[in-house]
């Protein structure tokens, strides 16, 4: 592990230097001169020793920064966890006091607990926690180091090379369409980074959970007999039983928020399974959530292993979140930084207000990561719990990583919950140990024996400059966080300290002031930036050339901003105790997040980081105008870093393309992450683009708006015969036939001596052909005219309808055709088929004079009336005076004609009919009356015989032996028979041997 | 220029007036584009003279701006950009509506409903003029929808449920979306909160009318009959247009049900389409009723009648049958119930009808069958024998059928 993480901090450490440089750059774009300002004006005072240092230095601002924000989240969470612990470092004061702190949760225990333990339960739990983790921490730390690393990576775009070796998970975790994401979203680079970086993470994960889950199972087992068992299972087996247990036992956890709180404590042990763990708190508040989280553990394949298990579970966890990677990557990102925020809150002694804060912060982070995780804000409500036991030491860097994890899920939904949360966060006090946060450097100082020598010059150095003892607290904050933020990277031993440029020195007078508390902001927008900068960055190009783009930009510039002043918020707390202030803060906040909250409640969860973005957009939306400027730079300047790659900006130019045409584009922007995931597809072809971004989008764009010449192909493909294939995709021009092919293809079709299946499906590919070539002349019309015609000939309706309603808009073009013989087709299959009188009486009304003398039509009109009034007679002779193919159409209602007329006639006639004079009005008698030839009336009087005796009709031989009817017994027992072609399904042309012979041909 | 503006401020304030005092009449003439009150014209005018119409619209309330700019395009006959603005006030309007908690504006309401739709048929036609979709009845359509859900609850309002939903027969029926009609049927006519007869009798009258129009698609005769004869009945006398209307389907509902019109009352209502028809019933002419078919073919087809005329044939052939039927007894009294197919198919000739045995003794069978016709027919000697006993049967309001 220590070998890993070594390799990743220095690549960290390279890819800093490009950060750093990169970072420049963006100042230098004309956003970005804002955010210097910023910077410059607040910087100094929160870091006074800092000084020049930080715009030089990127990436370590943006390490810096993403330390400060961890803690923040961390208090956040951390408070629901005792994340700090590990910030705290990773040290060994912790476990004392998180023995402490875990007794303290006893009392809470209002448990409903779902899980099942005991309060007391659970101070077991956690004494045995504590013993057990000294060792574990240690290596927790070393996890949290590379997963550190692995997130660095991410900041600075380190080369994947280091990383790639890292997992076996990276494969199977990507999957193409997980890169296409990532690919969208970043430029090619920047996917392949996340890669990296995903991959980093994993591999730390692994190992963390290794940890974890040894520390769980016995710590389980100590607490609580029966939870343990499911852990240990869980962690070492089956990660879908896993998880699908976490989910049991941690959902009812939700309720109790002291309990969940507790529950998440354990989590981390468990390593992934706390993140599980947590996340089942969440997953309760949202009866959806849990099915996603289900799925994804089921899927994992490997429970044998302990640590593969878990891994496996992870990952599928991570697949499975709904949310891309991404989102999880910004979560465990996220869950570095808590650490760090943890003794940032523990410096404030915190009131609840300033929890509130922080609640507040850590929720519109939360939904800036990840929207659809928002909800479970509850979960962390235990933050009373954790008030109440100062949670700082025991938490292992890993319980942070799972505690970010869970708290994206948590997050999911939201606000909402955000919103009730924070009452319980006022009521939470941060206790932590102010002390110890602030004097963390100083334990860093006096554990040096921990930390590199170079470490410790660096900070002898820094604290040298101060000139009294407030600046030297402010150093002291500030190394502090430097360093956390090193042992989250993971390049607390790889850094180079000797050659760290010092911090500004902080500002003091400043620093109970907002201004102060602006550099800090800075650093954690900065940092912030990092995670969910790649999302941005797809975004950032677009708002300045574009005016369209511009509301989305500043709305997440605003978002930003937004949580900038949560930061900012927090700062105060850390660093200024004044009340007063903290109130204002926590008003402005509160309202912020309010509106952030409720914002946010009724988006739509979105997959991706887009949707985070958005998402972020919108909470932002809120914050006041005066931080506006701020975030703008700082989300600029993040911004550049990106835009600076060559692909990255090519990728924009692609993208502000699009956007040149249609209106609007508001409504898209919104929907824009789908198509951005999709987006690599797209690029092959543009023209496909256009089309399936449209239908993505939920159409906010008519079809009539799509530009169908740019998607009209001409075809190149010069053979004549081609099966019929449903395109899925643009049409590619090597496959569609030209024009003089298709009239080619048409007469072979014509003349071929195949099957009615064979010619269907030839005719087919020709309409395809047409269609995506848009020819629509008289070819076309006699394209469907012939399959029409065959359709009718073979009694394929759905294929005669399909052909006709297109015949009919073609004719209505003007196309000449065959126009009369197809409004009697139209004409008979209204009025015997559809039986509509509207839809008949409107065709009729619509018969032109000239159309109601063909002869064609006459025959419809004469065929309808004799069906409306029953009258069989008429209606055979029409049948066997039929032109064109009316007959077919009229065969289709044959039977029922027959047998009313019998019906009819057994109920009229008395006392019998002659058989023949049946057949012979009912048309069995293939002659027409009077050139008969004898042999086909005895056919057809056979034939009639057969068809009486199958609907029920009681022949008897007269006198003359003659056969006749018996009426009155007739009309009692006639019946309609089930067809004997019936299929199931009602299409016969999918039989089953029909299908055989269409194999075969 | 002053006197524009003050004509706009004018009308303004009336209809802030309107809303204040709650006066529906007033605020009813304020709405109501179509009617063409010389002082909304006036106003329409002002507007188009107002310079800076704009500027003063944009002032004006937002629920106000779009009922300007519609009274404005109104004037300048631009009804796609009228209807598009009206329908915005519309939306506001029912928005307001429905706070308020009395039905006082009830009347303004129905002029928007009504207004709405005339100015969606005219943008329509405008638009079909242009070559493009017409689309905006539709709209109209789906907007009386959103007004009649906000009427169809309980309370004072529900009474203009039935005002809201005539207007959305016509829309429908005029789009030929006849089926969208049954679901606000169903609301009605399940929904005991309320009874029908409780509706302002112009209303029901039109409701029934409608309904009945439906049940003469569906041929269902006897609820038709019911339907169109309560709007008739109920319908006020001096409106002769809307009696013509409803006549227009209940005369063949009632041919078809046996009842023939006296020719005073197709006379004075000018339903003289229908004179032959019943002529032809009358003497058992079936030449006369193709020739009356085929020469109101139009008309009969668009008002949707033709096929139930169409199916007075076979009463036509029953007539001819009875008549012979009388002669026969004249000459013969003990034969007369047997009657030869030959004479039939002569008697058809001489009205120029050619048809050979077979399709007589077709015919014959089916008005047996649909009991139109009491007696069997022997096949062998080509005789109907007709029952001793009430041999033609009345329909007395019953269907043709069985």
């Amino acid at each position: 592990m220590m070998s890993e993480g070594g390799s990743a901090q220095a690549a960290a450490a390279a890819t800093s230097d490009s950060n750093s440089l990169e970072y420049q750059a963006e100042g230098n774009q004309g956003h970005t001169y804002q955010y210097y300002p910023s910077a410059a004006g607040s910087a100094p005072a929160p870091w006074p020793v800092h000084g020049g240092d930080h715009p030089s230095s990127g990436n370590r601002t943006v390490q810096n920064v993403s330390y400060q924000y961890n803690p923040q989240q961390s208090s956040t969470g951390a408070n629901m966890a005792n994340v700090s612990s590990i910030t705290s470092t990773s040290t060994a004061s912790g476990t004392d006091n998180a023995s402490n702190v875990y007794s303290s949760y006893a009392p809470y225990p209002t448990s409903t607990n779902p899980y099942g333990y005991a309060s007391s339960e659970y101070t077991n739990y956690y004494s045995g926690y504590q013993q057990q983790s000294a060792q574990p921490y240690t290596q927790a730390s070393g996890a949290y180091q590379n997963s550190g690393s692995a997130y660095q990576p991410i900041s600075s775009f380190p080369n994947p090379g280091s990383y790639a070796g890292s997992t076996s998970y990276s494969s199977t975790y990507y999957n193409p369409a997980d890169y296409q994401t990532t690919g969208a979203y970043a430029g090619s680079s920047y996917s392949s980074q996340a890669t990296v970086w995903n991959q980093g993470n994993y591999t730390n994960y692994p190992h963390q959970y290794g940890n974890y889950s040894h520390d769980s199972s016995s710590s389980y087992t100590s607490s609580n007999a029966a939870a343990t068992t499911n852990y240990q299972q869980h962690y070492q087996q089956w990660a879908d039983y896993y998880s699908s247990q976490t989910e049991v036992t941690c959902a009812p956890g939700t309720e109790n928020t002291a309990v969940t709180t507790a529950a998440a404590l354990p989590c981390p042990i468990p390593g992934v399974s706390s993140g599980s763990g947590y996340s089942a708190p969440v997953s309760q508040a949202q009866a959806s959530y849990t099915p996603t989280w289900r799925p994804e553990t089921s899927l994992s394949a490997l429970p044998s292993q302990q640590t593969t298990s878990t891994v496996g579970a992870y990952e599928d966890y991570w697949k499975h979140a709904t949310q891309s990677f991404q989102n999880h990557q910004d979560t465990s990102l996220q869950s570095n930084f808590q650490k760090p925020l943890h003794e940032n809150t523990s410096h404030p002694i915190i009131q609840n207000q300033q929890q509130t804060l922080v609640t507040q912060v850590s929720s519109s982070q939360y939904t800036e990561v990840q929207q659809t995780h928002t909800q479970p804000l509850q979960p962390f409500t235990p933050a009373d719990t954790l008030r109440v036991s100062k949670l700082q030491i025991p938490t292992n860097p890993r319980i942070a990583s799972n505690m970010a994890l869970a708290v994206p899920r948590t997050i999911k939904e939201t606000a909402t919950s955000s919103v009730t949360v924070k009452p319980a966060y006022v009521s939470v006090s941060l206790p932590k140990p102010n002390d110890k946060v602030l004097s963390s450097t100083s334990d860093s100082n006096a554990k040096t024996g921990m930390f590199p020598s170079s470490l410790r010059g660096y900070v002898e150095r820094a604290l040298a400059r101060c000139k009294d003892e407030k600046q030297r607290a402010a150093c002291q904050e500030v190394m502090k966080e430097k360093i956390t933020e090193a042992t989250a990277e993971g390049t607390l031993y790889s850094r180079d300290w000797d050659t760290e440029p010092l911090f500004p020195l902080p500002d003091i007078g400043t620093v109970n002031n907002d201004g102060q508390s602006v550099a800090p902001v800075m650093s954690l927008s900065t940092f912030k930036r990092s995670p969910s900068r790649r999302t941005k960055s797809r975004w950032e190009p677009l708002p300045e050339d574009k005016p369209i783009e511009k509301p989305t930009s500043t709305c997440q510039d605003s978002a930003r901003h937004g949580v900038w002043t949560h930061f900012s918020g927090r700062e105060n707390k850390s660093l200024a105790v004044k009340s007063e202030r903290k109130n204002a803060t926590l008003s402005r906040f509160s309202a912020v997040e309010q509106t952030s909250v409720s914002r946010s409640a009724h988006r739509p969860a979105k997959r991706q980081r887009f949707g985070n973005d958005l998402s972020a957009t919108e909470n932002g939306d809120a914050s006041s105008d005066s931080d506006k400027e701020q975030s703008l730079t700082a989300y600029y300047s993040g911004a550049t870093t990106l835009a600076n790659s060559p692909e990255e900006r090519k990728r924009r130019e692609n993208r502000s393309k699009r956007f040149d045409n249609g209106t609007g584009q508001r409504t898209e922007n919104h929907y824009r992450p789908k198509n951005v995931k999709s987006g690599n597809l797209y690029a092959r072809r543009a023209t496909a683009l256009v089309l399936s971004r449209t239908f993505e989008d939920g159409g906010p764009r008519a079809v009539e708006d799509i530009d169908w010449d740019s998607l009209t192909v001409k075809g190149t493909c010069q053979e004549i015969e081609k099966r019929y294939l449903r395109l899925t995709s643009a049409p590619d021009p090597s496959t569609v036939r030209p024009e003089e092919v298709l009239e080619k293809a048409l007469d072979m079709v014509q003349n071929s001596q195949k099957n009615y299946l064979y010619k269907c499906d030839q005719l087919k590919s020709i309409r395809q052909d047409l269609t995506v070539q848009r020819i629509r002349n008289e070819l076309t019309v006699k394209v469907y005219e012939t399959h029409a015609r065959l359709a009718l000939e073979f009694g394929d309706l759905p294929e005669f309808n399909q052909s006709q309603s297109q015949l009919k808009s073609l004719y209505g073009e003007g196309i000449a055709g065959c126009r009369m013989e197809f409004s009697a087709y139209n004409l008979l299959s209204v009025s015997l088929l559809s039986n509509n009188r509207r839809d008949l009486l409107s065709l009729m009304s619509r018969l032109s004079d000239e159309a109601k003398k063909h002869e064609a039509v006459k025959h419809a009109l004469s065929v309808r009336s004799a069906v409306t009034s029953g009258n069989y007679v008429l209606f055979f002779r029409l049948y066997k005076s039929a032109p064109n193919l009316n007959t077919c159409l009229m065969d289709l209602c044959v039977e029922k004609m027959r047998f009313e007329a019998v019906k009819c006639m057994s109920r009229t006639f008395r006392p019998t009919i002659p058989v023949s004079y049946v057949a012979q009005v009912l048309g069995f008698s293939s002659t027409s009356e009077g050139e008969a030839s004898d042999e086909k009336d005895v056919d057809g009087l056979e034939e009639c015989t057969e068809w009486l005796k199958a609907h029920g009709a009681c022949l008897i031989s007269d006198n003359n032996g003659e056969l006749v009817v018996d009426a009155k017994v007739s009309s009692s027992s006639l019946y309609m028979p089930e067809p004997e072609d019936a299929v199931a399904h009602g299409d016969a042309n999918l039989a089953v041997n029909d299908f055989f012979t269409r194999a075969s041909t | 220029m002053g006197e524009a503006h003050r004509r706009i401020m004018d009308y303004l304030n009336t209809f802030s007036d309107a809303i204040a005092t709650q006066d529906g009449a007033l605020l009813r003439r304020l709405l109501s584009l179509s009617s063409n009150n010389p002082k909304l014209l006036s106003v329409a005018d002002a507007l188009n003279v107002f310079q800076d119409v704009s500027r003063l619209i944009r002032q004006s309330s937002e629920t106000l701006s779009p009922l300007l700019r519609s009274l404005q395009c109104y004037k300048l006959d631009q009804l796609v950009d009228a209807y598009n603005s009206y329908e915005k006030f519309a939306n506001a309007f029912i928005q307001e509506f429905r706070n308020w908690e009395s039905a006082w504006a009830l009347e303004a309401l129905y002029v928007v409903a009504y207004e709405i739709r005339i100015i969606a048929e005219r943008a329509d036609r405008e638009l079909a003029s242009n070559g493009k979709t017409p689309d905006k009845l539709k709209a109209a359509g789906s907007f009386l929808m959103k007004v009649f859900g906000v009427l169809a609850g309980k309370g004072p309002k529900r009474v203009g449920a039935l005002h809201v939903t005539c207007q959305l027969f016509k829309v429908y029926f005029k789009l030929g979306t006849v089926h969208l009609c049954r679901s606000v049927i169903r609301s009605i006519e399940t929904a005991r909160i309320f009874d029908f007869e409780e509706f302002p009798t112009r209303d029901k009258v039109t409701y029934m009318y409608y309904t009945g129009r439906l049940e003469v698609f569906n041929e269902n005769f006897p609820a038709a009959d019911q339907k169109l004869s309560y709007a008739l009945a109920h319908c006020h006398p001096d409106h002769e247009a809307n009696i013509r209307m409803i006549l227009k389907y209940l005369i063949p509902v009632k041919l078809s049900i046996g009842i023939l019109p006296g020719d005073l009352l197709l006379e004075r209502n000018n339903l003289l389409e229908y004179r032959d028809v019943v002529l032809a019933l009358r003497r058992g002419d079936i030449r006369l009723l193709r020739c009356a078919l085929q020469q109101h073919e139009d008309r009969f087809l668009r008002s949707g009648v033709y096929l139930v005329l169409e199916k007075l044939e076979l009463q036509v052939y029953r007539r001819l049958l009875k008549k012979i039927y009388i002669i026969q007894k004249h000459k013969d009294p003990s034969k007369a119930h047997q009657v030869k197919l030959d004479i039939i198919v002569k008697a058809l000739k001489w009205l120029q009808i050619d048809m050979d045995v077979d399709e007589v003794e077709c015919i014959v069978a089916i008005l047996i069958y649909k009991n139109l016709i009491k007696g069997y027919f022997a096949h062998k000697s080509k005789v109907v024998v007709l029952s001793k006993q009430d041999p033609f049967p009345k329909l007395n309001g019953k269907p043709v059928g069985l």
